[in-house]
C-alpha cells in the first residue's frame, strides 16, 4: 500500500474509518454475483464533506474509487474491478425526514430500505419499490441501481420515486438535482440520469423520495397451466381486464420441480403457476379487481384456481414463490440470476425460448419472476469449479440476452450491466446511444476514477474474461 | 485435491452454498454493532471460499473475523440457503487452534479450564449459605457466571426455590465446559465427569439449570448422555417454573430477552414468558424477539476477546428494551445479564434481572409488606 495515498485517506476519514486489512479486503472483493476483485483499500466516509474531500483526493491521484452500499447486486457493479479504493457509504445511514404533508423523505444512502419502511409504517406510508433484498440493501444502492421488485407493474421502481439528490461529482464539486415539489420541469433531469448509473457519474450523498400511502387491504389467487401458452395469454389479457394487480408472478415448470424436490409444498407439476395480489382499501376493493383477474385465469384453461379466503392461506400461496430463490440456490454450487425482461405481450415467448435455450446448452435453467412487468428471473444453476459448465453458461446467458433484444426487450430489469452484462451492452444499443453514454462519462468523470470497468463505458471490446469471472 | 482442513472435509458444501445475498447482514449482531461487512456470516464464508481455492492462508489475519462471532445462529436462521453458520465457525476455530493461529484470550480459556473447575479460574466455589451434595429430588446446577458473577441473580433463584420448597441441593459442580466446543477446542470430559458423579450421588431424578448453556450441553453433548441413559431429566429453570403459581404480580411494563442459547439453540421460548405473563399482566415484546431475538453480545467467547464490540451489542439491545418503555427487562441467562448490566449508562432507567430473582423480589416483598 501506498503510504502516502493511505495518509491522505486517513487524514480525510481519521484511521478509524480506514482499513486494508485482509478480511476487509475479501469481503469488498465480492457482491452478490459470481465476480471478484480485490480493491486496495476501504474507507467509511461519515459525511457528505468527507465524500466530496476523497472525491477530490482520489481524482488528483487517479486511484480509482468504487462506492459501495449493501453488495448485494447481482451483476458485479460493487466488485472494485480495477482495484482502487472502496467506498462503503453504510456509515451514513440517517433518515433525516419524514414529511407527510409534502409526501416524502429525506435520507442519507446507507439507510437500509427496510429502515425506512419502518420508519413510514408508523405513519401508514411505504415506499413502493420493495426489493427482494430489501432487509438488507441500501436506499443509495437502491438509488445507483434503480432497484425494482415484485410490485413494478403497477408501482414502478426506484426511479419512479427519486425528486432530489446530493451528488459528490467526481472532482469533489457538491451538486444539488431536482427538488422537493412533487413535479418539475425544469432544466434536464440530472436526477433521472444519476438514478440507475451505477455509482460511474457520482456518490449519491442524500436522497429525496417520494412516498405513497400503504394500501391496507389485499387479495391473493394462484392458478396453474397445462401450457406456457396459455399461463402467457393470461398475462396480456389480465391487462385488458381494466385493472393491474399489485403483484403478478410467475413460476416455470423446472422451477416447480425443484421446490418440490426440496421442499414438501407437493406443488402440481405443471407448465406454469401464476400468482396474483391485488390491493386497494377496503376488502370490497380487492375482491372486485382479484375477480376480473380469476376470470383472465379461467378463460385461458386455469387448471385450478385457489383463492385465499385468510391471511394465512394467503402466505401459504406465497410459499412457493418466496422459497424459489433458495431453492434453487442451494442445487448448484454456482449460479447466475439473469433478469431479462420484454413487453408483456412477449411473456410466453420469452418462457419457451428460455426452454429452448436449456435444451440447446444442456444445462438448467430455472425461472420465475414478475410476470405483471414482464421482468422474467431465470437462474442459470451450474458448477463454476468445472470449466465445461461454465461454458455453457456464458453461451446460455449471450442467448438469453439475444433472444430478450429480438423480442424488443431488455439485457436487465432491474440488476443493473454492472460486469456480468457489460459485453452485451452494443446488442441493445446502437452506436450513437454508446457514444453518448461515454460522452457523457467522459464529461462527468474525466479521469475515470469513479466505478470504472463497468457498463461498458470505458472501453469498447469488454469480454468474459476481462469482466472478471473466476470460480 | 485433498482437502486440508477438517472445515473443509465437513462443510465445503454448504460454504459454496452461500449464495452471498446477504440476508445475514440485516440480523447478524456483529455487522450490527460495527457495520463491517467482514464480520457477518458473509464475509466469513467469503474467507472460507477462499482458503478453499487457495487465495489466502487461513491464519492468524482471519483471527477478527472468525473468532469474532457470538454464535447466535441469527444467520442461519435466516440464510436462505441453508448455511449453519456457527456450526462451520466453530469447526474452523478447531482448526485455527490446530495450526497455532488462535484468538489469545480464546487459547486462555481453554488453559484455565484444563487446570481450574470454572471459566474464571477461581478458587473457591461459593455455597450461598446451603449445604451441596445432600440427598435430594432435585439437583440445582448454578454454572460459571451464575456461582462467580451474578451472584445476585443465583441468591434470588435459590430463595425462589426454598419460598416454593423444592427439595433440592447443590452439588460441588465445576464448569461444564461446554463453552470450549465454540471456542476452538473441545469439552473437557474430566469435568464432565465430575459432574455426572455428584450428580448421581445426589440420587436425584432431576437437574435444574440456571443456565442456558449449561442446559445446552447437558441435554446435546455426548459426554453428558450418561445422565439420560439413567432416566434423569434435565430442565432448564424456565421449564420448571412454568407451571407454578407465584401469588405475586407487578404493575410494572416487562419486557423480555430471548437468550440465543434457550431460544434458537434449544426451542424454549414460550416457558419463560408463560411465567412472565403470570406475574407481569403489562408484558410487551421488544422489535426483536422469538427466533428473531437480538444475541446480547456475550456468547462464543466475544465478551471476552473483544469486549468492546461485545458491549456495543448489549447496548443495541438494551436500547431495544427501552424503545419498549418497560421499566424491567427480564431473561434467562445470567451471561446476558451480566453483559446487559455491564453495558448500561448510569441515566438508563431500565432495570434487568433474571425472571427467577425478580419473582423473588417481588414475593420477598410480599412477604414484608403482610
Amino acid at each position: 500500500m501506498d503510504e502516502k495515498l493511505k495518509n491522505g485517506l486517513i487524514g480525510i476519514v481519521g484511521a478509524e474509518n480506514y482499513s486494508e486489512d485482509l478480511i476487509d479486503m475479501v469481503s469488498y472483493s465480492y457482491d452478490a454475483s459470481q465476480h471478484s476483485a480485490r480493491p486496495l483499500c476501504v474507507v467509511w466516509p461519515q459525511d457528505a464533506e468527507q465524500v466530496s474531500r476523497l472525491m477530490v483526493f482520489a481524482n488528483e491521484t487517479h486511484v480509482p474509487v468504487i462506492p459501495r452500499g449493501a453488495g448485494t447486486g447481482l451483476s458485479g457493479m460493487a466488485v472494485p474491478i480495477k482495484g482502487g479504493i472502496v467506498l462503503d457509504l453504510s456509515h451514513m445511514n440517517k433518515i433525516l425526514m419524514i414529511s407527510i404533508e409534502d409526501r416524502l423523505a429525506i435520507v442519507e444512502p446507507g439507510v437500509v430500505y427496510a429502515n425506512l419502511e419502518k420508519g413510514l409504517a408508523a405513519y401508514g406510508f411505504f415506499f413502493p419499490p420493495d426489493p427482494a433484498s430489501g432487509k438488507v440493501s441500501t436506499l443509495g444502492g437502491n438509488v445507483a441501481t434503480n432497484a425494482g421488485g415484485v410490485k413494478g407493474a403497477k408501482y414502478g421502481t426506484t426511479r419512479d420515486y427519486v425528486l432530489a439528490l446530493q451528488v459528490v461529482l467526481p472532482d469533489g464539486r457538491v451538486m444539488r438535482t431536482g427538488s422537493r415539489a412533487m413535479k418539475s420541469v425544469s432544466g434536464y433531469d440530472l436526477t433521472r440520469l444519476f438514478v440507475g448509473s451505477e455509482g460511474t457519474l457520482g456518490v449519491v450523498t442524500e436522497i429525496t423520495l417520494k412516498i405513497n400511502p400503504r394500501p391496507t387491504a389485499t387479495s391473493t389467487a394462484s392458478a396453474t397451466f397445462g401450457n406456457l401458452e396459455d399461463a402467457g395469454r393470461a398475462v396480456s389479457q389480465i391487462m385488458y381486464s381494466g385493472i393491474i394487480p399489485s403483484v403478478l408472478e410467475i413460476l416455470g415448470k423446472e422451477t416447480i420441480l425443484a421446490i418440490n424436490k426440496n421442499t414438501d409444498l407437493n406443488l402440481p407439476e405443471v407448465e406454469a403457476m401464476l400468482l396474483a395480489e391485488t390491493d386497494g382499501y377496503t376488502k370490497g376493493e380487492t375482491e372486485y379487481q382479484m375477480a376480473k383477474v380469476t376470470e383472465v385465469f379461467a378463460r385461458n384453461n386455469a387448471l385450478e384456481i385457489k383463492q385465499a379466503k385468510s391471511d394465512e392461506e394467503a402466505i401459504n400461496l406465497w410459499k412457493a414463490r418466496k422459497s424459489a430463490y433458495a431453492v434453487l440456490a442451494r442445487i448448484k454450487t454456482h449460479f447466475v440470476l439473469e433478469d431479462v425482461t420484454v413487453p408483456m405481450g412477449k411473456v410466453a415467448d420469452l418462457l419457451k425460448g428460455i426452454e429452448a435455450i436449456s435444451r440447446k446448452h444442456d444445462i438448467q435453467i430455472a425461472t420465475f419472476g414478475h410476470a405483471g412487468d414482464g421482468n422474467l428471473h431465470p437462474q442459470i444453476l451450474y458448477d463454476g469449479y468445472n470449466p465445461e459448465d461454465v461454458k455453457k453458461m456464458e453461451a446460455a446467458s449471450a442467448d438469453l440476452f439475444a433472444l430478450a433484444i429480438s423480442l424488443h426487450g431488455t439485457l436487465t430489469g432491474e440488476h443493473g450491466i454492472g460486469l456480468s452484462k457489460a459485453p452485451f451492452m452494443t446488442l441493445e444499443h446502437d452506436p450513437a446511444a454508446m457514444n453518448v453514454m461515454r460522452s457523457l462519462k467522459r464529461m462527468f468523470d474525466p479521469n475515470n476514477i469513479l466505478n470504472p470497468g463497468k457498463m461498458a463505458l470505458d472501453d469498447a471490446e469488454a469480454s468474459f474474461s476481462e469482466a472478471g469471472i473466476k470460480s | 485435491m485433498e482437502a486440508k482442513y477438517d472445515f473443509e472435509k465437513k462443510y465445503r458444501e454448504q460454504i459454496l452454498q452461500c449464495s452471498r445475498c446477504g440476508f445475514c447482514q440485516s440480523v447478524c449482531p456483529v455487522y450490527g454493532a460495527t457495520l463491517r461487512p467482514a464480520l457477518n456470516a458473509r464475509g466469513k464464508m467469503l474467507l472460507l471460499k477462499e482458503v478453499m481455492d487457495g487465495k489466502i492462508e487461513l491464519g492468524k489475519e482471519l483471527i477478527d473475523s472468525l473468532f469474532q462471532c457470538t454464535t447466535c445462529a441469527s444467520c442461519a436462521n435466516n440464510c436462505p440457503s441453508g448455511v449453519n453458520v456457527p456450526e462451520i465457525i466453530k469447526q474452523v476455530r478447531k482448526d485455527m487452534v490446530n495450526i497455532g493461529s488462535c484468538h489469545p484470550a480464546f487459547a486462555g480459556m481453554n488453559e484455565v479450564l484444563q487446570k481450574a473447575t470454572n471459566i474464571y479460574a477461581e478458587d473457591e466455589l461459593p455455597d450461598f449459605d446451603r449445604k451441596r451434595d445432600q440427598k435430594a429430588a432435585y439437583v440445582y446446577f448454578i454454572g460459571c457466571v451464575g456461582a462467580y458473577r451474578e451472584d445476585e441473580a443465583t441468591e434470588g433463584a435459590l430463595d425462589l426455590l426454598d419460598r416454593l420448597s423444592v427439595d433440592y441441593t447443590l452439588i460441588s459442580e465445576v464448569c461444564c465446559s461446554g463453552v470450549l466446543e465454540d471456542v476452538g477446542y473441545s469439552l473437557n470430559p474430566k469435568l464432565a465427569s465430575q459432574n455426572l458423579e455428584r450428580i448421581f450421588a445426589t440420587g436425584a431424578k432431576t437437574v435444574i439449570t440456571g443456565c442456558p448453556y449449561c442446559y445446552r450441553t447437558f441435554t446435546q453433548r455426548q459426554e453428558y448422555d450418561e445422565l439420560r441413559k439413567r432416566g434423569i431429566t434435565v430442565l432448564h429453570i424456565s421449564q420448571f417454573l412454568k407451571d407454578l403459581d407465584f401469588g405475586v404480580t407487578t404493575d410494572k411494563k416487562v419486557t423480555y430477552h430471548d437468550p440465543c442459547d434457550l431460544g434458537r439453540h434449544c426451542g424454549i421460548y414460550e416457558e419463560p414468558r408463560a411465567t412472565i405473563r403470570k406475574i407481569a399482566p403489562d408484558f410487551v415484546e421488544m422489535q426483536h424477539h422469538h427466533a428473531d431475538s437480538l444475541c446480547c453480545g456475550a456468547g462464543g467467547g466475544v465478551r471476552g476477546a473483544y469486549a468492546k464490540n461485545s458491549l456495543a451489542m448489549a447496548r443495541r439491545r438494551l436500547k431495544e428494551a427501552e424503545d419498549t418503555g418497560a421499566e424491567i427487562l427480564l431473561t434467562e441467562c445470567n451471561s446476558c445479564v451480566h453483559n446487559l448490566a455491564n453495558a448500561k449508562l448510569r441515566k438508563q432507567n431500565i432495570k434487568i434481572y433474571n425472571t427467577t430473582a425478580f419473582i423473588n423480589e417481588l414475593m420477598h416483598r410480599k412477604a414484608k409488606d403482610k
